[in-house]
């Protein structure tokens, strides 16, 4: 049996079973027969089996994994994106309807929002309440009636759908704050068509990148005044938001910088992006909002915002930017407007409105209220509460007694929507097929003076079972095309993006994120090496204590143990962990995702390739969980290696811009570091035989064990060792070789002119280790080699100042932005300090990093 | 009237944003005849705009490194005490709740003053405080008066009593604070029972003890409120009230700005680039009257300062 097929006898003979929920299949008809958009692929998708399908859901797990597709819950951490591998496919009929009510809704929306924030004639007439607007979070009246009035708020906005019983398409939500979701729909888009090619060709269905050329058009004809060029810059709440990666994604494939907040300054009431060094200041047109608008600006909005810019909305205020969306559209995520929107439709264009809603009362009209506290006294209570900000977690875990009492308190603040039974459509989930609810989200732009919705969307699948329906993943949505000679999107003449510029902006922290990329990808691939060395000689003597090995095993562990600490005695315990403990400073878990937050931050600069090693990763983690043998340690170790190593292939593809040499300049300081390190291990003296096995490993651990062989024919000393790591100028391991490269980094940025701090301190550092003598450095003294652990502790504290130099000139961007208040408020002063009493300026603010 | 606000830190200050509301508004009751707002060092941006509620506020930019800033207001102010119709403050308070009648005129814009707004959090101290001015069929002008001499009789004016974190909820339990404290107190408690107040900042001219000569800065910003009495058309109409005086609000108050509470309309706050840890504010509102006489500050209590806090919570005294 086939998986189309088992799933048609189900639901049919759930049909006739259970009339519990009357739900609408959106693949079988109630007679059993599939219904129009499923026809055309049933003799494809009909072959798929079960077998097929556990395979196609590994695919999907490992693309999305390769793509480093991830989302988090308000709350939680991030986990990987989860994608269906069946699309929910609607035909062209189905869609036609609902592409005129998207388009509809979307000038409503627009024009309610012109209203609100101008002449407000919705309220003051009556059409709508005035608290369902006035009492909302997202009402920002900072930009009501402000001196440059903003025509068209809303260009891109989001509405989510459900069906009823009877199949018919609701509204069940607007999300016009900063709609997300696109960008996973894309990738959504990307991989179902990787993974299931046949179908994918055979469908005829609108493919969306006409859509994103669209939207960059949009948001280019956004800007203010008649501009030929205007700079366009995504906002982002950062690498921690839920959406990061939808945002990223959004801004990388449109071409325009991701920024964040800190990235830009307002000055004399215009927008700017910030530069490193002393480079001019560029100004910004257009911001793609992802930034909920009460965090913009700690000055006008919620002072305790780390995410905004002072002075946004003056410039917003101004007209001198533009913001998709407007600042206040965070007013339409609003269920409190829902029951409204027919007259308001009325009212503001003159027509009907076409797409219904869920079916919703306001709580603050009194027969409103009587209906919802009816309904939730009536057994399976039919309507569920929601506060009008949406804060769905408000009411989480409210008892009713407790839920009677708030809304009795403040009535506006909540309604009463009846719940929808949604449609069905068979998902994977939980290794089985299975009927599960569903709901859509679609988009629509503002392009070329009219809404469009994109001919697609985001399907939301949900699972029902325990006790509510929470996401639990999502699928693809397929729009069939009536002709297949139909353009894309009904876009036939939309620019295709690569006749459109893109300028890549290295902005100062941009650059401290690819300083930190280098520096966390080297640490890694360090101590990966070592890790390996060492396993391997535990492996051979950890069972002859005292012998040859496990001397130098101890001095390697000790290496290990500085780095990461030590966590456990059982050696192949203290291994694992070291590798997937991500709460251990230092070890491998944590430098990886550390990495991958500081690529996060620039993932709109990166190649698509870049995640692949995330996905290496992630596998190799998965398969050491599932083996306890000692023999996965380094397997997993090694894979791990070989995801890091590819980073760097990745990036040795970069342009040689300012972010590159960041991102080399980080990983040659850490090498250096590193590097110092590890020679530590061969200050010690413990006898010749654990010495060599000592140094062998450490030639192993810097890889530079191939060159010693070949230079030295297997004859390992402690000169040759040391001559090869320290002073070589052509083993890119010496000291002296990640030196001379850190340098030439350092001259390729913006704001070094030769002689900057950095760069004299890195020279400085050089010509020391002109004048070293190997001979001197490995004569023995005592228990130990007194020369090298000098110079060793020489060493180690000028790397850490040149890095705190490199942060100072390239990175730091100045303190925070605080409100008057956050200056502790004192009495009186210390008196001055004299003047030309400079001690201080010797001292390097470092960042935390 | 003369109003300064200084800030000084114990390190330069790179960039500092700051938005004030320290400019009178004309009213019909309020003549503005000059204003001017200065800042040093020189803003290189300084604009005056209109909020929602009609409100001046004032917004600038410093860029240049300072140690301290100066935002200061000058104007010259004609008040004359605002004349209420009899039917309006006859109205009982159970007909002026917008949010249960919305049919009033001008109910719609007076809804957001009857809910709950940051820094007025309608606690069941408030409501229960309130609750026994506000007696069934009582007219809402003298229920409103009725409340503000209980605060007065009730509450101590002590400015070591709360801080810039004090709820409502810790004024009832201390039966103390400052003039914003009564203030956010009354409207808490009024609206709470449905009906629409909304918070006013201002000055209010002192005269010296008799026989002193008069002390430049003795005076302080202040704050009260207003109760919205519908009206059968138009907007209707608002009481002010002086909770900290106990008295109506006349030709000695200059109101500058109002909003749902402090939040909306604080003389001045500001957003800063500095590494400074310390930082002093000193306030000096000066208001002399042309001519006149009457009752100051509360007896006994010289200059008290509502001060202007960032977080737009903060109080301080001078």
């Amino acid at each position: 049996m086939t998986v189309l097929r088992d799933y048609v006898t189900a639901s049919t003979q759930s049909h006739l079973g259970d009339s519990l929920v009357a739900r609408y299949d959106e693949v079988v008809a109630p007679d059993g027969s599939l219904r129009a958009p499923w026809r055309p692929l049933a003799h494809l998708a009909g072959q798929l089996t079960e077998r097929d399908l556990v395979r196609l859901d590994d695919d999907v797990t490992r693309f999305l994994a390769d793509d480093g597709v991830s989302y988090a819950r308000p709350g939680a951490r991030r986990q990987p994106w989860k994608l269906d591998p069946v699309p929910l496919v609607l035909d062209p009929g189905t869609w036609s309807g609902l592409q005129t009510g998207l388009a509809q809704r979307a000038e409503l929306l627009n024009a309610v929002l012109v209203d609100l924030y101008g002449a407000q004639s919705l309220l003051a007439e009556g059409i709508v309440p005035a608290p369902v607007v006035t009492a909302h979070a997202g009402y920002t009246r900072q930009v009501v009636r402000p001196p440059e009035v903003d025509p068209r708020p809303l260009v891109f906005t989001a509405t989510d759908l459900a069906r009823d019983g009877a199949g018919e398409w609701r509204v069940i939500g607007d999300r016009a704050q900063a709609p997300s979701g696109l960008g996973y729909a894309m990738e959504n888009r990307r991989v179902v068509s990787r993974v299931l090619p046949e179908l994918y060709r055979e469908a005829g269905l609108h493919r969306m990148e006409p859509y994103f050329w669209a939207l960059r058009s949009a948001l280019l004809q956004s800007a203010n005044g008649d501009l030929a060029d205007p700079r366009v810059v995504v906002l982002t709440p950062g690498p921690h938001s839920e959406t990061a990666y939808d945002q990223a994604f959004i801004a990388s494939t449109l071409g325009f910088p991701l920024v964040e907040g800190n990235d830009l300054v307002v000055r004399d009431g215009w927008v700017y992006l910030r530069q490193p060094g002393y480079g001019r200041l560029e100004r910004v047109d257009v911001i793609l909002r992802r930034v909920d608008a009460a965090w913009t600006d700690p000055l006008a909005l919620r002072g305790d915002s780390q995410l905004g810019v002072p002075g946004l909305v003056e410039a917003v205020r101004r007209g001198r930017v533009r913001m998709v969306n407007g600042l206040g559209s965070g007013v339409l995520d609003n269920p409190g407007l829902l029951p409204y929107l027919p007259a308001a439709c009325e009212h503001l264009l003159g027509e009907p409105l076409l797409l219904e809603s869920v079916d919703t009362w306001w709580c603050g009209d009194p027969d409103g209220l009587r209906r919802v506290l009816d309904d939730l006294e009536r057994p399976g209570a039919p309507t569920v509460v929601r506060a009008i900000d949406g804060s769905t977690t408000e009411l989480a875990g409210c008892s009713f007694a407790e839920l009677l009492a708030r809304i009795t308190d403040e009535p506006h603040r909540y309604v009463g929507q009846r719940r929808l039974p949604f449609s069905q459509a068979p998902s994977w989930i939980g290794h089985r097929a299975s009927a599960a609810p569903v709901t859509l989200r679609t988009f629509s732009l503002r392009y070329g003076g009219a809404y469009r919705p994109l001919i697609g969307g985001l399907a939301n699948v949900y699972d029902e079972r325990g006790t509510g329906l929470s996401t639990v993943s999502s699928k693809d949505v397929w729009v069939l095309k009536e002709d297949p000679a139909d353009p894309d999107q009904g876009l036939a003449d939309v620019l295709s993006m690569t006749a459109a510029r893109s300028t890549p902006v290295i902005v100062p922290r941009v650059l401290e994120d690819f300083f930190w990329v280098g520096r966390y990808a080297e640490r890694t691939e360090d101590l990966l090496r070592l890790l390996l060395v060492t396993h391997a000689v535990a492996e051979d003597y950890r069972t002859r204590p005292g012998s040859v090995g496990a001397a130098s095993l101890d001095v390697l562990l000790g290496v290990l143990a500085h780095l990461a600490g030590r966590r456990h005695d059982d050696l192949e315990a203290e291994f694992r962990s070291l590798l997937l403990d991500d709460d251990r400073t230092g070890g491998v878990a944590d430098s990886v995702a550390r990495l991958r937050d500081a690529l996060t931050g620039v993932r709109d600069q990166l190649s698509a390739d870049t995640w692949r090693t995330f996905g290496v990763i992630e596998r190799a983690n998965q398969a050491l969980l599932a083996t306890p043998y000692s023999h996965q340690t380094a397997d997993s170790a090694g894979r791990i290696l070989t995801g890091i190593l590819a980073l760097h292939g990745v990036t040795a593809g970069m342009v040689r811009d300012p972010g590159w040499h960041m991102l080399g300049a980080g990983r040659m300081l850490e090498r250096c570091q590193q590097l110092v390190r590890l020679l530590h291990a061969s200050t010690v003296r413990r006898g010749l035989d654990v010495d060599r096995k000592v140094l062998e490993g450490v030639l192993a651990a810097a890889e530079s064990g191939v060159t010693h062989r070949r230079r030295y024919r297997g004859w390992i000393r402690a000169g040759g060792v040391l001559d090869l790591l320290l002073l070589d100028v052509d083993n890119p391991r010496s000291l002296r070789f990640a030196l001379t490269e850190l340098g030439a980094h350092l001259r390729a940025l913006p704001a070094s002119t030769g002689s900057t701090r950095p760069e004299r301190l890195v020279e400085n550092l050089l010509s020391d280790l002109d004048e070293l003598d190997i001979a001197t450095l490995v004569a023995v003294g005592g228990e130990g080699r007194p020369h090298l652990v000098r110079l060793l502790d020489s060493i180690a504290p000028q790397l850490l100042r040149i890095g705190e130099a490199i942060e100072e000139l390239h990175v730091r961007t100045g303190p925070p932005p605080r409100t008057f208040g956050q200056v502790a408020l004192v009495d009186a002063l210390p008196a001055e300090p004299a003047p030309g009493d400079l001690s201080e300026l010797g001292d390097a603010r470092g960042e935390a990093s | 009237m003369l109003h300064r606000t200084t800030y000084s830190y114990d390190a330069d200050v790179g960039n500092s944003y700051g938005q004030a509301y320290v400019r009178p508004r004309p009213l019909p009751f309020q003549h503005v005849d000059a204003c001017a707002v200065t800042i040093t060092p020189t803003p290189g941006d300084l604009a005056t705009g209109i909020d929602c509620y009609g409100n001046q506020s004032t917004y600038f930019q410093v860029s240049q490194p300072h140690r301290q800033l100066v935002v200061e207001a000058t104007s010259d102010v004609e008040v004359v005490a605002e004349l209420h119709g009899q039917e309006a403050l006859a109205t009982p308070w159970e007909r002026a709740r917008p949010l249960l009648d919305p049919t009033i005129p001008g109910a719609w814009s007076a809804a957001e003053f009857a809910v709950e707004s940051e820094l007025v959090q309608h606690s069941a101290g408030a409501r229960e405080y309130a609750a026994s001015s506000l007696r069934p069929g009582r007219a809402l002008a003298e229920a409103a008066t009725d409340l503000m001499h209980r605060v007065y009789a009730d509450f101590h004016y002590d400015p070591e009593a709360t801080t810039v974190t004090s709820t409502i909820g810790d004024v009832l339990e201390k039966r103390a604070g400052v003039c914003q404290d009564f203030a956010h107190l009354m409207l808490a408690g009024l609206r709470a029972h449905g009906v629409a107040a909304r918070y006013v900042s201002g000055y209010l001219a002192t005269d010296p003890p008799p026989g002193k000569e008069r002390i430049f800065g003795a005076d302080a910003s202040h704050a009260w409120l207003a109760v919205w009495l519908p009206t059968p058309t138009g907007p209707g109409e608002w009481l002010a009230l002086d909770p900290t005086n106990d008295q109506w609000v006349g030709e000695r108050y200059v109101t500058v700005a109002w909003g749902r509470d402090y939040g909306d309309v604080p003389p001045v706050k500001g957003v800063i680039f500095t590494d400074a840890e310390k930082s002093t504010l000193d306030v000096q509102v000066d208001v002399a009257p042309v001519a006149g006489e009457g009752h100051c500050a509360r007896a006994g209590e010289p200059g008290r300062v509502v001060g202007q806090d960032p977080a737009g919570m903060g109080k301080f005294s001078t």
